[in-house]
């Protein structure tokens, strides 16, 4: 093609120079330049045939015409020539440009369908996670529930409060009874699996007797649960102890049924999160 | 811009050719159809945003449609049909040539979302490894 081309040109600048006035017309030089350029273009062959067909016909009535001396008719087959061949390369751009857009749609529907089942993924994996924890919390806060409904302890704003009631005390005797025991390995055993808990163990007492000395009682019987449970295994760190007397009372010391019950030990089982226990008051 | 000058260029020279070798054949009947044509290449392109992407092809074909309508009032039928062919063929170049640049502007985008999306997917890819 390129070879013809150069045939017609050169054949077209012979016979220019035969003439009496040898002109190479620039109209036509340089429609013959955008005919090539267009040729030359891979996409105008596959997208904009047609364009080149009317450019390459033009220029050949145009070199038709030089050919011939007809040197009035080049100019308008020469421009009409050059224009077409621009616009079959405009043509031809966008639509490449469309069709590797269009390509491009599938494989970005691809990733796009793909990127969505992974986040797909990550979802069902963060969901299952945070299952994951809430069960294990609901198993932890079940446990402990069972632990403290075995114990008996009665949840209060300084803590869980055990009571240990006077029938584990001889009358005026600050040693535990052997039935004690049982109470106290509870007791020991969960602050042994809640290391985190400190304890806080308060005596009390009846109204009968001087203050001095049922306050003394008070504080040898809230120190003689710190021992057990210090030979049960509890650091004596974690241990507070208190004894406040007749003070505090939670029944009627007027008949024997109440004072019974206002003779006790309360233990405080602390917050998991190491806090000491507030003073009784 | 390149392009634009060489245009206008060719343009001028092909009216210095109509002018000085065609004009003044009578016979020739007015050419109706052709500057019809012209006339909707014209308004083809204006609406398909030449006016901003190619204006000096646009302008171009606006001026030879004036000259070439002009030409037809005054009865100089060869110069209103050359004028007419020049009209039409450079209103249908802007408008390719607008064509062409929204096709470029959209293949542009398209492979920046590509980029964007194809790094977003190895990000959500990798968090699910």
């Amino acid at each position: 093609m390129n070879a013809k081309l150069l045939t017609g040109m050169g054949l077209t600048l012979a016979l220019c120079a035969c003439a009496t006035a040898p002109q190479p017309n620039a109209a036509l030089q340089s429609a013959h330049v955008a005919v090539q350029t267009a040729e030359m273009d891979p996409n105008v062959g596959k997208y904009a045939a047609l364009d080149l067909e009317a450019a390459k016909k033009d220029l050949a009535i145009a070199d038709e015409a030089a050919l011939h001396h007809r040197d009035a008719a080049i100019a308008q087959p020469a421009y009409m020539a050059a224009q077409n061949a621009r616009l079959a390369q405009m043509h031809a751009t966008a639509k490449a440009d469309d069709a590797r857009v269009a390509a491009g749609q599938a494989q970005r529907d691809q990733i796009m369908l793909a990127s969505r089942n992974a986040e797909v993924q990550n979802a069902k994996m963060a969901t299952s996670a945070a299952l994951g924890q809430r069960d294990q919390a609901n198993e932890a806060a079940a446990r402990l529930q069972a632990e403290v409904d075995q114990l008996k302890a009665t949840p209060t704003p300084r803590g869980l409060v055990l009571t240990l009631g006077d029938v584990l005390f001889d009358t005026g005797r600050a040693e535990l009874n052997p039935g004690a025991g049982r109470k106290l390995d509870q007791l020991a055993q969960f602050l042994g699996e809640h290391k985190d808990r400190r304890v806080q163990i308060d005596g009390f007492t009846d109204s009968v007797g001087t203050d001095s000395y049922n306050e003394d009682l008070s504080h040898r019987r809230a120190n003689a649960v710190k021992s057990a449970l210090m030979v049960r295994g509890v650091d004596a760190s974690r241990i507070g102890t208190e004894g406040y007397g007749k003070a505090y009372p939670v029944a009627n010391n007027n008949d024997s049924g109440g004072r019974q019950l206002n003779r006790r030990v309360e233990v405080v089982i602390g917050p998991d999160n190491g806090t000491p226990i507030a003073p009784r008051g | 811009m390149h392009m634009g000058i060489s245009i206008v260029t060719k343009g001028a020279v092909a009216s210095a050719a109509i002018v000085l070798g065609l004009a003044g054949c009578a016979s020739t009947p007015i050419p109706n159809e052709k500057l019809a044509v012209a006339k909707a290449s014209v308004q083809r392109a204006e609406q398909s945003g030449a006016p901003e992407f190619a204006p000096v092809e646009m302008a171009a074909a606006r001026d030879k449609l004036a000259r070439a309508e002009k030409a037809a009032a005054a009865r100089e039928t060869v110069p209103a049909t050359l004028l007419a062919e020049q009209a039409n063929v450079d209103a249908r170049l802007a408008e390719a040539t607008a064509q062409q640049q929204r096709s470029r502007k959209a293949a542009t985008e398209f492979d920046a979302s590509m980029q964007a999306l194809r790094s977003e997917s190895m990000r959500s890819t990798q968090s699910t490894q």
